[in-house]
């Protein structure tokens, strides 16, 4: 029972840093440029796709195609963002309401591109290291949820070193917190929210990728994402990114737990149980004052 | 050194600056006096970029700036100190300093520029690693004032500096902009506080419902009868 425990809590830890890496920068988005992304799973669901085929047809390892991925799903959020959400923006009063029917409809045109041209059929990422084992004492650790949590831990490290000691990170935070002393400040807030918005659409790619390595995905899988995404944010506190890897930190591990106590039809249950129990006591997010 | 010509500006459909001329000379102190929702507040918001006005011409060093985003006005040298200080709370003392020299020309003589605004405020320094969300609201205020100095303003806007501060800290805060001004800074100063405002500036607005009314030396306004009984209670 112990040991069955601690082998739930592990995996569950290394799956809930491959949800905090799909979430961050839709927290991100959300926070700093109030843009609610709906289709940012779709994003991570064709950063998924982009991986396995670059396996399957050219031999190449998702984790060698993802540094080509992240400018260009950089590019991706910077065009969406300059052409689709400013104008919308310029348009409307409640940008986070606007933003969410727009990505709603974004996110089902790609879910359905995807089908077309990849068919709906589910699809398991087998790379060299799929069936890799650690033993770590009497715990055994899968190689792709290693590779998770690195890439989460190194994006999420990241970003928080790039919030935390450049400029233009600090304008980003600068931008969320005050953005009328920003612009007093100098602070181009266009040019700030569409970069922070861009890197927000990189670590989609990101999540996408540790995702695929964990799970089956197919087009229409974004939306099961979407609701884990959600979780994280809201447990975390909208816009944080710290908050984002603790929230998806202890979501893994409220997995992990409820597989061993709970049956398995049961597991959304708890966890949707404990998350309303969190949400009581501190409806302002994990991290947030 | 700033010309504003017959401006006229809006919310929606309300219009709230009605054909206001003001102008500032290098050097000069110049304060802009009015009750409450006179238009004191809008005025500066439109010379800085955050309203774009209905007609009418801002001129800063001879070019036009009306319209022109923030951003671009900040690069020009026209800096604003914002009513209630819009500091960024859950940053250090520093980081606000150092994003107010965030462009470039300010950001490349940075040390030099905080070395100046400690020595103005010397409790900045003592606290430059606490978040400027928890300190006083006079700190706050010299907070304000150094982030504005560090984008090394040509022309230093202030809109109610001395609002709700203890008296010493007001004293504080006018003997340094009395200082910046000793070392050739312009300064354009927006209050309610017509005694200080006075005693301050070179020159004086007065405005009321949205148009200026009076202008003039600021030893002539404080003889003017109208503005004595208004404005001075005497």
């Amino acid at each position: 029972m112990f040991y069955e425990l601690a082998q739930s809590l592990t995996s569950g830890l290394l799956i809930g840093s491959a949800l905090a890496v799909l979430s961050v920068g839709f927290s991100m988005a959300w926070g700093i440029t109030h843009v609610l992304n709906v289709a940012h799973c779709a994003f991570a669901v064709l950063a998924a796709y982009l991986g396995y085929w670059s396996l399957a047809w050219w031999g190449i390892d998702p984790l060698l195609a993802l540094p080509l991925m992240l400018p260009l799903f950089f590019l991706l959020g910077v065009v969406m963002h300059a052409l689709l959400i400013r104008t919308t923006a310029r348009r409307t009063h409640d940008l986070g309401l606007a933003t969410m029917v727009l990505t709603f409809g974004l996110g089902v045109v790609m879910e359905n591109g995807m089908q077309l041209a990849w068919t709906p059929d589910p699809r398991v990422l087998k790379t060299a290291y799929s069936s890799l084992t650690f033993s770590v004492g009497p715990i055994i650790v899968q190689a792709p949820h290693l590779i998770a949590f690195g890439l989460a831990t190194l994006t999420i490290g990241a970003l928080y070193l790039f919030t935390e000691r450049t400029f233009m990170g600090k304008a980003v935070r600068a931008v969320w917190q005050q953005p009328m002393g920003a612009a007093l400040s100098g602070i181009n807030l266009d040019q700030v929210t569409t970069i922070a918005y861009g890197l927000a659409v990189a670590t989609a790619a990101v999540g996408g990728v540790a995702m695929s390595l964990l799970y089956t995905f197919d087009p229409a899988t974004h939306l099961s994402w979407l609701v884990y995404v959600f979780l994280v944010v809201i447990l975390g506190g909208v816009g944080s990114i710290l908050g984002s890897a603790l929230a998806g930190l202890i979501i893994g591990l409220i997995i992990g737990a409820s597989s061993v106590f709970v049956p398995l039809a049961w597991n959304n249950l708890a966890l949707f149980g404990l998350l309303i129990i969190l949400l009581l006591l501190r409806p302002q997010g994990l991290l947030q004052r | 050194m700033l010309q504003v010509e017959h401006l006229n500006v809006a919310y929606d459909t309300l219009q709230v600056l009605w054909d206001v001329s003001l102008e500032v000379h290098e050097g000069e102190i110049v304060a802009l006096i009015g009750s409450n929702g006179a238009g004191k507040t809008t005025l500066l918001r439109t010379i800085s970029g955050l309203m774009k006005p209905l007609f009418g011409s801002i001129r800063f060093m001879g070019e036009d700036i009306a319209g022109l985003p923030p951003h671009e006005i900040c690069r020009r040298g026209v800096i604003q100190v914002p009513e209630g200080r819009a500091l960024f709370p859950q940053m250090r003392v520093i980081e606000n300093l150092e994003l107010g020299a965030y462009l470039p020309a300010a950001r490349a003589q940075r040390h030099e520029t905080i070395e100046r605004v400690y020595r103005l405020f010397p409790r900045l320094k003592e606290r430059q690693r606490q978040n400027a969300g928890a300190m006083s609201g006079g700190e706050q205020q010299m907070v304000a004032i150094g982030r504005a100095l560090m984008a090394r303003p040509k022309l230093l806007m202030l809109d109610e500096p001395s609002l709700g501060l203890a008296p010493v800290l007001v004293e504080t805060i006018m003997e340094v902009l009395t200082h910046l001004n000793g070392e050739g800074m312009t300064i354009l100063l927006v209050s309610q506080e017509v005694h200080q405002a006075l005693a301050l500036a070179h020159r004086v607005y007065v405005i009321e419902n949205g148009r200026i009314v009076r202008s003039g030396p600021s030893h002539a306004l404080r003889d003017d009868d109208a503005v004595r009984s208004a404005y001075l209670g005497l």
